[in-house]
């Protein structure tokens, strides 16, 4: 009686052992200015872990989403950071502003709790603070401008024009632009914002044409400005080609753009040909009805590298999970076919710089791949 | 020259955007002395809700723009019965609604958030994208739509106040409130019937605005920004006030970053500036209150 008793206590003691989550912090911005890429990011960290989940879940055991919002605001999200360490996050993915993800660092750091963005990509982000914690896997501005000068390179450019709006972001990814222009030796004709809020960009745009460039790079993340950008554009009547950062790469341009983005280029992280795309839009879809964007799969490669990680170090333990990442050598779903991230002589952005591809808007629809990488 | 007469056009629609969000605020303050900036967020919902009839619905357009304007109307109603009207009755401070309204704007916005895609939404142009030229003149359909608009609002504003009954009881009120209520004005419907014209106007700025700009859940704090600060350089005292204001700010703004020699993003200081300047120099604004 006493034996089967035992056998019933280690019985009960092994499912609730198998019963215990390994819980993964997500800091989200749902109500503040990033939430058009956060959400769908947010999302497919989701649709990522359910996944996982149904597969058996990590070292067996189910993953567990803390998701917080943090507004985008810097000081919120250092507070949440701490509040999910102590709830027992083994890992926080940050999926909201990059200077929000960069104030979480502080107490990663300080903590010694594995963090990584998979969308943030502000260069600054793993170079400013000596973090071993911390790792970025989306496209850094400076990858963006190079893939576009590499497919712009053919044309022979000489003098071209550069806008962008007066977000944080934006101004980041254009002087990440204009470094690598100029060293190209670029001559930029004209250099414009359009700031938040704007009801026009005719002023700006007037003066590029007065530069006569022979075409127009296009730095700026915030969807409305863009807009109004592609508006004057087309009043204006003028010609040059316009070549845009990734943010273009967000299919909302489709609708809210309708008619305006005809044969404009943009640099993008996700190839609709490469099978790991096809299997995850396959597999979102069924799962949740809706197609997904590109914003979705990095969300979605966030949460796999992480359980990748986890799996690797065969435990929860900070340290080995830290030590495996750092050795990650995984291929998702975004970057050009055949891409892996990884973070080699101890970097800590892991997007291949020779991973991004150049598409074509094509009657108002996200069209072809029109050059891959850097070369 | 034709640079100049383009970028005019692009200004003075602009500045006609400016001048009804200011014109929103003037009417609401005369009667009331209530300065309520969730004029922002009411053209943000008036932006949704032109998504919703003339995109989503696809309403005729002065169809859906007559349903959007009646709407916005019962917002500005409901607003001065639920934030406004229990505290003045209660004799709370000026500031009392004020706040109450800042508390408005804010569940306005999160409302607006959470009910709608983070995306922006497309708001169609009632005569399609395309660009009409005259005598050297040329500018979008829109920008000429905008301002024709807005010269039909205030000259309806401008013969409200100077020629019919109510306009006057309007102004006796924003003269001397007890002097008014003493001669048998209905205070408190005046001051219903001022949001709800505030509401309307805001409103109708915000689906003048919307083709261009999308309906999005921030638009709303700049459109309050820069229509305050047009208010400031117009003052409260004539209704014409707003229009003007809004145009020398919409000028400034734009002649800045088109000809200054500076780069361009301190352009975006202008409205700063004058707003500074003219709080300073001339806080009762350019043209100052007949009598």
């Amino acid at each position: 009686m006493r034996k089967l008793l035992a056998v019933a206590l280690a019985a009960f003691a092994g499912t609730l052992f198998a019963q215990e989550t390994i819980k993964i912090g997500v800091i989200a911005d749902r109500v503040g200015v990033s939430r058009p890429y956060s959400e769908p990011n947010t999302e497919g960290v989701v649709f990522g872990a359910n996944e996982i989940n149904q597969k058996g879940g990590v070292l067996g055991r189910k993953i567990e989403l803390l998701i917080e919002d943090d507004q985008s605001r810097p000081d919120i999200s250092a507070a949440l950071a701490r509040k999910l360490i102590d709830q027992g996050a083994v890992f926080i993915i940050s999926v909201s502003l990059s200077p929000a993800a960069q104030q979480q660092q502080t107490v990663t750091m300080e903590a010694k709790t594995p963090q990584m963005t998979p969308t943030n990509s502000a260069d600054y982000l793993t170079t400013q603070l000596p973090n071993p914690y911390f790792w970025q896997t989306g496209p850094l501005g400076s990858t963006q401008i190079a893939t576009l000068l590499a497919h712009a390179r053919s044309k022979n450019f000489k003098r071209v024009a550069l806008i962008t709006d007066n977000s944080e972001l934006g101004q980041a990814i254009g002087k990440a632009f204009k470094g690598t222009l100029e060293k190209a030796g670029i001559q930029i004709v004209a250099d414009e914002v359009v700031a938040r809020g704007a009801t026009t960009a005719i002023p700006q745009m007037q003066k590029i044409r007065a530069a006569n460039p022979e075409a127009m790079f296009l730095a700026g993340v915030l969807t409305a400005e863009n807009v109004l950008i592609f508006r004057a554009y087309k009043e204006l009547g003028v010609k040059f080609p316009i070549h845009s950062s990734y943010n273009l790469s967000v299919p909302v341009y489709e609708t809210v753009a309708k008619g305006l983005i005809d044969g404009i280029t943009f640099v993008d992280a996700y190839d609709p040909d490469k099978p790991e795309v096809r299997a995850f839009e396959a597999a979102f879809k069924k799962a949740t009805g809706k197609d997904p964007q590109n914003m979705h799969g990095y969300g979605y490669d966030g949460i796999m590298l992480v359980a990748d990680a986890i799996r690797r170090a065969g435990s929860t333990d900070k340290e080995k999970i830290r030590a495996a990442m750092q050795a990650t050598n995984y291929a998702g779903v975004m970057g050009k076919k055949g891409m892996k991230y990884s973070f080699p002589d101890g970097k800590r952005a892991g997007f291949d710089t020779d991973g991004m591809v150049v598409r074509v808007y094509e009657k108002d629809k996200q069209g072809r791949v029109v050059h891959v990488g850097q070369k | 020259m034709q640079d100049f007469l383009e970028l005019a056009v692009s200004a003075t629609a602009s500045g006609c955007i400016y001048g009804l969000i200011a014109l929103a605020y003037l009417l609401m303050i005369r009667p009331t002395g209530i300065i309520n900036f969730a004029v922002g967020e009411w053209a943000m919902v008036a932006a949704f809700g032109g998504y919703l009839l003339l995109t989503k619905h696809q309403l005729p357009y002065p169809l859906g723009m007559a349903v959007v304007l009646a709407f916005m109307l019962l917002v500005g109603w409901v607003s001065e019965r639920v934030a406004v009207r229990p505290l003045v009755e209660k004799g709370a401070p000026i500031l009392a609604p004020i706040l109450a309204l800042l508390g408005v704007l804010v569940v306005t916005r999160e409302a607006i958030s959470v009910s709608f895609p983070p995306d922006p939404m497309p708001v169609p142009f009632p005569f399609g994208i395309g660009r009409l030229e005259f005598a050297g003149i040329g500018g979008s359909y829109q920008s000429f739509f905008i301002i024709a608009v807005t010269a039909a609002v205030f000259a309806g504003t401008w013969v409200f106040f100077e020629k019919t009954l109510w306009g006057k009881s309007f102004e006796a009120v924003s003269l001397n409130r007890r002097a008014a209520a003493l001669m048998g004005i209905n205070l408190s419907r005046v001051t219903a019937l001022s949001f709800a014209a505030g509401a309307s106007v805001a409103g109708c700025a915000g689906l003048l605005v919307s083709p261009n700009i999308s309906a999005h859940y921030l638009m709303g704090i700049p459109l309050a920004i820069q229509g305050f600060t047009a208010l400031v350089i117009g003052g409260v005292g004539r209704v014409e006030g707003a229009l003007v204001g809004g145009l020398l700010l919409a000028f400034a703004e734009q002649l800045t970053a088109r000809y200054a020699p500076i780069p361009s993003g301190f352009a975006q200081g202008v409205p700063l500036l004058f707003l500074i300047i003219f709080l300073l120099v001339r806080p009762t604004g350019l043209l100052r209150a007949r009598g």
